[in-house]
Order: C-alpha cells, then structure tokens, then sequence
C-alpha cells in the first residue's frame, strides 16, 4: 500500500490525461474540446514536475543558497516553463479556428458540422 | 457513430489505457526523490560557469538555447496562423461599431484606479523580464506581463485606447525582430567560429543585473516577442468581436 | 568545429531567419517580392543543407549546441549528428518545399503574404526533426511542425470544411504531441538524460512495464503522425481541406517523418530492449502494417475527391515503409530509405497535377472534372507516369525500396509481404489510373461520386488567367522525373547502404555522439538484392489497369465482373470510421493506444 501512495502523484496525471480524453469524446461543443486539449497539457506538467520534485528540496535560485545545497530539478521546470506560455497561444489558434468555423456555418457542434464524412 | 456507442467504447479503451498508465508508473522511483543526473550536474556548475544565480533560466537561455529557440518560433507561428485565419476577407464589410460597451458598467473606484494599476503591471514587468538571470521570471513570464497591461486599458473600458496600441505596426515589428534577433544572437557566435548560441558575451558578476552574457540578451529578446505576440492575439480576437458579431445593446 | 560542420545549425536558422524577415516586412512586401524572398530562403536552405550532405557522406559528426561537450557520459547540451540519413531528409525537406514555392508563385491566395513564413518554418520544423538527437529538442521540432501544418490547413477559410479539417487535425496531431511529452518524461524519470545516447546506455536491456509503456506512448505518437491505422483518420481530412503546396509537404514528408522518429528510437533509445523478444516486436508492427496497407489501399480506390485519394494512397504507401521498419536490419532500413525518397517525389508530382487540374478546370471531384481534361496531354502524361511509379514499375526507384524490403521479409520467412505490397501497389496505382481515364481520355460512363468528392472545390487561383505557367508544369514534371532518373544514376545507392548499416547499429550512433567520429563499419553489399525487383512492378500495373477497366466499364459488364465498382462504393465499416466528428477519431486513437500498449506489455516484457 505505501507503495502506491509513492506513485499517487503519478496517478493523478494519468486520471487527468484519461479525463482529457473522454471530454475530447463526448464533446458537444468545439470550445470544450480545445480546453479538453488543456486539460491534457495539464496532466503532462503534472507528471513532469512530480518527476522532478525532491523532498526538503529547496527551489533551484542561488542567491541566498549555495550550489550544493538540495534543489529540486531545475530541468523539468525549464522544460514546462516555455511550454506553458507556448501552449496557450497554441490553444488560442485553436480557438481562431472554431471561431472561423462559427461564422461560416453558424454551429460549432461537431455533430452538426459532418460536411467531410466517408 | 452515436454518442452513447462511442462513449462506452471509449470507457472500455480509455479505462484499459488509465490501468496501463497507473500500472507502468509503479516502476516509476518513488515521487520526491529525483535520482538522476542531468539536473543534478547543472545545479552545481551553474553559478561558476555562467555567473547566472537561476538554474531553470539558465537551461532555457544557455544550456538548451537552442530549444527554447524552437518553442519561440512556436509561438510566432502560431501568431501568424490566428492573424492569418482571422484575417479580413476583401468581400467582407467592416461595420464600424465604436466600443464595445458591457451592459454593467464598471464604478468609478475601479476606473480610477486602473491608471496606477497599469503603471505599477509595466515597472513589474520590465523588473520581472529583466531580472531572469537572478530570480524566478525572464523572457517568457515578464513579456505576459507586459502584455496584460494593455488589457486593462480594454476592461476598463478604453477601448479606443487598447486598439490604437495593439494595433500599432511597431507591434507586428516587435514580434519578428524578437523572434529574428535570437536566431541572429546564435548565428553570431557562428561567425566568431564558436558553434550556434553559445555564451560568447562577458559574464559579469554574479548577482549584478547585467550579468551571464546572453543569457540576459535573449531573456530581453524573448520579452519583445512575446509581448507583442500577446497583443497581436489579443487584437485580432477583439477585432473579431467589434465588426464580427456585434452584442445587442 | 572544422568548417563544414559550421553548416550543421544553417538549415534550421536559415528558414527562421527569412520567415521572422518576411512576417516582419509583410505589410511593405508586395507579393512578388514575398514569392521571391520564399524561394530565396528555401533555396538557400537546398544549399547548405546539400553541402552537409556532400561532408557527412565523407565523414559524419555531431554538433553541440552552445559549445555544451558532454561530460563523461552526461550530456548537457542539444546535439545535431550530422550523418547521411538525418541530412538526407533535410535536402529532401528543402528541395521538397523550393518546388512547392515555385509551383505557387503568384497564383495562390497567400493570406496577406502569411503563407510564405509559415512554409520556411514548417521547412525549419522538418529540418531540425531529421537532425536532432535530444529527444526534447524532437518534441520541439514535432510541435513545430505540426504547429505551421496548423495554420497552413486553415490557408483557405472561405468555406467550412477546410476549418472542420485542419481542426480534426489539430486535435488529434496535439494528442500526439501530448502522448510524446509523457514518454519522454518517463524516459527522464529512469535515466535523468535528455539526449537519445545517453538514454540508450542507461536503459541498457531493461524492459520492464514503464520501459515498454514509454516506448508505447512514443511509438503511438509518432505512428499518430505517421498516419498509421487506427490513427490514419486525420489525414484525409486535412488533405482534403489544404492547398495544393502543402499536401505535397505533408504526404511527401511530413507523414514519413513519423516513421523516421520510430526508426531512430527503435535503433538509439530502445535498441537493446528487445533483444529477446525481436519476433514478438516484429509481429506488432507486421500486424500495423498489413492493416495500414490494406485499408489504404482499399479507401483510396473508394475515394472520388482527388486530394483524398492520395491521400488515402500516402497511407497505404506508409504502411509499406512501416513493413520496413518492422522487419529491422540495415537492409529493410535502406529500402525504406530509398522508397521514401522515390515515394516522396512521386507523390509530390501527382499533388502538384492536381494543382494544375484545380487551377486550369476548377474542380477538384472525379464526377466534377469527367472528360474535362481532355486537351491537357502534358498534364495526362505525368499523371499516367505517376501511376507507374506508385505500381513500383522497374524504371521507378520504388522498384528498388520494394525489392529490397521483399528480400529482407524472405530472410526472416515473411514472404506474405511482398504480396502485401504487390497488392498496395496495384490498388493505388488502379485508382490513378480510374481517374485519369475519367479526367483525360473520358472513357466509360459516369463516375460513381460521394459524399465528399465536392468538399474544398473552391479553386486556389485567381478566375482570370487559365492558362497553365511553366512554373507550375515545372515542378511537378521534375518531381515524378527524378525516381526515373534516380534509378537510370544508380551509382548513389551504395552510400544509402553504408549510411543505413551505421543508423541502425546503436554502438556506431553511440561512438558518433560521444566521440564525434564515425565508426568503420564493415561494407555489406546489397546491390544485387536492390535491383532483383524483376517485372513485379509491371504486373502491379497491369493489374491496376485491369481494375480500373472494369471500373470505368462498368456500365456495358456483367454484374459479377463489376469488381471495380465494387470496390468503389467502398466498405461501410470504413466509410464509417472516416466520420469527421473529432470524437469519433479519438476514440480510435484510445483503441490504438490501448491495444498496442496492451499487447506490448504482454508479448515483450517476459
């Protein structure tokens, strides 16, 4: 049992990476899906970060710390720090797109817009 | 294929992927006791060999530069792709709406006091993006900043303001000399014979604000860029808005 | 750093430099100027990218990033390797997107002289994913790619499908970004590296449940973009929807990058892993594949919308590929190489023909355009020669990947696959040669339609000028020429050969990262196996021909000969698949996902 506690963060991010998923599934509407997509990014810097995380660890500055002093990975954050800000404008294009999609056919139902079935 | 059909299919699936997932990360080391190297390594040179006092600025501007290049160019493009699909069509008739006023409008206190808010969000900007080198912050984060501070020229309701600054061609410049002066950063160490992006500028000293070499140069950079990529986007969609669809008064 | 390996960043930061340049000087830009400006940048990159070539064929390196040299055996910094293959892909990259600029010279809505930045960055995406050897910087390059291929699709906004399609797209390519983030984290996780080196030695042989799920997340991600059933259902749709120049990007290169990124994990990160267990690895992916060309194959003779059923046809061409990567070894590789390359132009020609058919006739459906094409002979005869090439007629450098991959599936006793081939080969050539009886020669009677066949009509090009311009015959003419002449200058394929022996050995990748210099690896000579195609090709044609005949005859045959238009009215199960709705193609990408995960757990971790 204490075993899988060590893992719960890891956990979370799989049950938000399968939450993402379904709302893609069962989306009614083209906005939710985009923010479906969010919700996916969102489960990645979680399993990032919580690789990254050391206990007692302090943050990776060193201005009041010495270099050897115990900090948390500084990689994993650098990695997700771009991302963060990239992926929102990603998220934006997307939404231009659903935006485009509302004005010409006046739904944004992916039920109702099947022009490209078979 | 039905809703409820896929739906339950997608629970079967989805559900055997979550156990997968919940099963391979048990192998995982156990959460708060990061093991390997790579972060470890550059934990302990960086203060010594790039005089830089952040270790997660330091990875973006310096070690992986030439990622943080790439996710730039990200950035751009997906700039250019909003500004191209929402673009005017030329048989598209522009209906001039003047502001766009909300149906509650906002009391006085709160628009009074948007001018020293606007002011403090720049002078916090500036300090955050230029301070990457030292502290938490850089580029990426002190350009978001600097990009809302427009923003709440448009909550407060001074429409006429946000666009005449949003909409501004230095903006549109901004947005590729940022994203064109960091590949010429790299391409510059090129001609001095070093390989692309490296560290080619004085150090400094630790601690002082013009300190690890380009670090601070592409951390300003990035600041440029994303600022007015922010405002772009936030143009476009607001212009969107005003000779788009046009809310009932 | 000697001199040539000076180039190693250029075709990367080349094409950024001139898209920042154009999108900055958009407004004061005239159209002209922007076109040219493109192709300036595009051929600069064409350049420098061949100069690599012509240094890394002599004597392959590695590029760290902002001098980063690793230590020991920690990385700290990005690297490039600078090896044939990588390079190869980067000349095929701007050669690929110097055409598709040409072609579109002052005859395509530019967007307000948008469309040329994002073709250089999508030129730079491509260009930095075939040289990187630090996973992250992979993802970056993937996210960059996709992100151009985005905003290319969405070029035309006229209507809603091209909107409906680039977003199914989007959605489903983002997934993929997403699914790559998480194995890469893994990965980190185990080995605390980021460099594909580094992690190939500390993963060693272990293949427990993470190792095999980090490499299912992978695999999956890369197979999304590789449009590989059940995770294919995106690209006919943005195929359908974007302009001519970008299909060609996309099913020319874009999709076989995919595959590459699989290749080069399988043969860096995850080569020891399986090396008990290469039977069970080889029966996955043989599965994959047999499906991907089957359904390719047969969806694209359903197909009446142009775009699509190349599209279709790119996917049945892929699952070929995959079939080479699935049966490992240096031989399939360098025939999945040399089929890329041929597939790459091949294809190319054909989407660029169907840019003249949009341009010169204003449709683009089988019904639409019947008996229109009757004056364009020039057109006609690169179409037909076309059809060759995707049979692997001999004269045709496909003949050399297939025969290649056909003599390395009788070494490990899956002969079954050539057959797989034959097959594909025939069904996509029979469908190009349907429509060009329909379009050129107007033989037979109506053509069966469907429901999409009209979707993304509106023509590209402007309504005043019909005639056809030289630098649209231009590219599409050198596009299907070069396998022709590929195959009759044959001397080159000895260098695919030595280049493919020391990809797919992990300790020669090994030796060039951490040291920078190549490893001697012993000369293996395959040129017989290479041109043992025999007449195959021809009877794949044949075959097709026969197909199409009694598709286009259907009419004065009997009922049990219509095999053709059988074919034609397409399966409903698959029709069905191909929904449109963007829940529908997640779902099968969770199928996918699950099953391959599931089944890699099962067969490969005892």
């Amino acid at each position: 049992m204490p075993h899988v506690l060590h893992s719960l963060p890891y956990f979370v991010a799989a049950w938000l990476f399968f939450c993402g998923l379904y709302g893609l599934v069962s989306s009614k509407h083209l906005v939710h899906a985009v923010v479906c997509l969010a919700v996916l990014q969102s489960s990645t810097y979680i399993l990032l970060l919580g690789i990254g995380y050391r206990v007692g660890g302090a943050a990776p500055i060193f201005t009041e710390i010495t270099p050897r002093a115990l900090t948390v990975d500084p990689v994993v954050q650098a990695l997700m720090l771009t991302d963060v800000v990239v992926e929102a404008v990603v998220v934006a294009l997307l939404l231009a797109m659903v935006v485009k999609a509302h004005e010409k056919s006046g739904t944004v139902s992916p039920d109702e817009l099947s022009s490209l079935r078979g | 294929m039905r809703e409820t059909v896929r739906t339950r299919f997608f629970l079967v699936f989805g559900g055997i992927f979550l156990l997968l997932f919940c099963y391979a990360t048990l192998n995982l080391p156990s959460w708060g006791y990061y093991r390997g190297p790579y972060g470890d390594v550059v934990s302990r040179n960086v203060v010594y060999q790039r005089h830089a006092t952040d270790a997660v600025n330091a990875i973006n501007y310096d070690y992986r530069a030439f990622d943080t290049l790439g996710e730039e160019f990200i950035l751009f493009t997906a700039v250019l792709g909003i500004m191209m699909l929402l673009r005017r069509q030329s048989d598209e008739t522009v209906r001039d709406v003047g502001k766009v006023a909300d149906s509650i409008r906002l009391s006085a206190t709160v628009q009074s006091a948007m001018m020293p808010m606007l002011l403090v969000t720049v002078v916090f900007g500036f300090y955050i993006a230029l301070h990457g080198q030292l502290t938490p912050g850089g580029g990426f984060q002190g350009g978001v900043i600097l990009a809302s501070a427009p923003f709440l020229l448009y909550v407060c309701e001074n429409t006429d303001a946000f666009r005449q600054i949003t909409s501004h061609t230095v903006v549109e410049i901004c947005d590729a000399t940022g994203a064109v002066s960091y590949a010429l950063i790299g391409l510059a160490s090129l001609v001095m014979g070093l390989p692309f992006l490296t560290n080619f500028l004085p150090l400094g000293t630790t601690g002082d604000v013009f300190s690890s070499g380009t670090i601070a140069l592409i951390s300003a950079a990035i600041g440029v860029e994303v600022t007015a990529a922010f405002l772009m986007v936030g143009y476009t969609y607001l212009e969107e808005i005003i000779t788009g669809e046009v809310p009932e008064e | 750093m000697s001199t040539p390996y000076a180039l190693t960043p250029l075709p990367v930061a080349i094409p950024m430099v001139g898209a920042a340049l154009i999108a900055g000087l958009r407004k004061w830009l005239s159209r002209r100027l922007a076109d040219s400006l493109g192709i300036l940048f595009a051929a600069a990159t064409l350049m420098v990218s061949s100069a690599l070539l012509a240094a890394s064929i002599h004597s392959p390196g590695v590029y760290w990033f902002g001098n980063w040299f690793p230590r020991g055996s920690v990385v700290l910094g990005i690297g490039f390797v600078a090896e044939p293959v990588g390079v190869g892909l980067a000349v095929l990259a701007a050669t690929l997107t110097l055409l598709s600029l040409v072609s579109s010279w002052r005859l395509i809505d530019s967007g307000a002289n948008y469309f040329q930045p994002l073709m250089l960055i999508f030129l730079a995406g491509m260009c930095g994913f075939s040289l990187t050897v630090d996973i992250f910087n992979l993802f970056v390059f993937f996210e960059l790619m996709s992100t151009a291929a985005f905003a290319l699709c969405g070029l035309k906004t006229a209507e809603p499908a091209p909107l409906q399609g680039s977003f199914n797209f989007a959605v489903t390519n983002t997934i993929a970004a997403f699914l790559v983030l998480t194995g890469i984290g893994l990965l980190y996780a185990i080995t605390g590296a980021l460099n594909m080196a580094q992690i190939g030695l500390a993963i060693n042989t272990r293949h427990d449940s993470l190792v095999l799920f980090a490499f299912t997340l992978l695999t999956c991600g890369f197979l999304i973009k590789a449009a590989v059933v059940p995770f294919h259902l995106w690209l006919p749709d943005a195929h359908a929807v974007a302009p001519t120049p970008v299909c060609v990007l996309f099913s020319g290169l874009m999709v076989q990058l995919g595959l590459f990124a699989i290749a080069r994990l399988r043969f860096v990160v995850f080569a020891q892993t399986f090396a008990n267990h290469e039977v069970q690895l080889r029966s996955i992916f043989l599965l994959l594949s047999a499906l991907t060309v089957l359904v390719g194959g047969l969806m694209c003779y359903a197909e009446h919308h142009l775009k699509r059923m190349l599209a279709f046809s790119t996917i049945c061409h892929s699952g070929i590929m995959l079939f080479a990567i699935a049966l490992g070894g240096p031989l399939a590789f360098a025939a999945m190489l040399i089929y890329l390359l041929a597939h790459a132009f091949i294809k190319a020609g054909l989407f660029l023909t169907t840019g003249i058919l949009l341009h010169r006739l204003r449709a683009i459906g089988e019904r639409s355009l019947f008996a229109k094409g009757k004056t364009l002979r020039w057109t006609a005869a690169l179409w037909f020669l076309g059809s060759f090439g995707l049979a692997a007629a001999p004269f045709f450098l496909t003949a050399a990947g297939e025969a290649g991959i056909s003599h390395a599936a009788e070494q490990t006793g899956n002969s079954w696959i050539s057959w797989l081939c034959f097959v594909g080969g025939a069904l996509t050539s029979a469908a190009v040669l349907r429509v060009g009886m329909h379009i050129f020669f107007g033989w037979g009677s109506e053509p069966i339609t469907d429901q999409t066949a009209e979707v993304g009509e509106l023509p590209e090009t402007a309504e005043e000028d019909q005639r056809i311009f030289w630098y649209q015959y231009a590219p599409a003419a050198i596009s299907i020429l070069i396998p022709i002449l590929l195959v009759a200058f044959a001397g080159w394929m000895h260098m695919v050969e030595d280049a493919s022996v020391s990809f797919t050995q992990q300790a020669a990748t090994l030796h060039l990262i951490y040291s920078g210099r190549s490893m001697q690896v012993g000369g293996v000579n395959w040129m017989a196996a290479l041109q043992d195609s025999g007449l195959r090709g021809l009877f794949a044609w044949a075959l097709g021909f026969v197909l199409a005949c009694t598709s286009v005859f259907r009419v004065s045959l009997t009922r049990r000969l219509r095999i053709g238009a059988f074919l034609e009215s397409g399966f409903s199960p698959l029709r069905a698949m191909q929904s449109g709705h963007p829940g529908d193609y997640v779902l099968w990408l969770t199928i996918g996902l699950a099953s391959f995960g599931a089944s890699a757990l099962m067969l490969l971790r005892s």
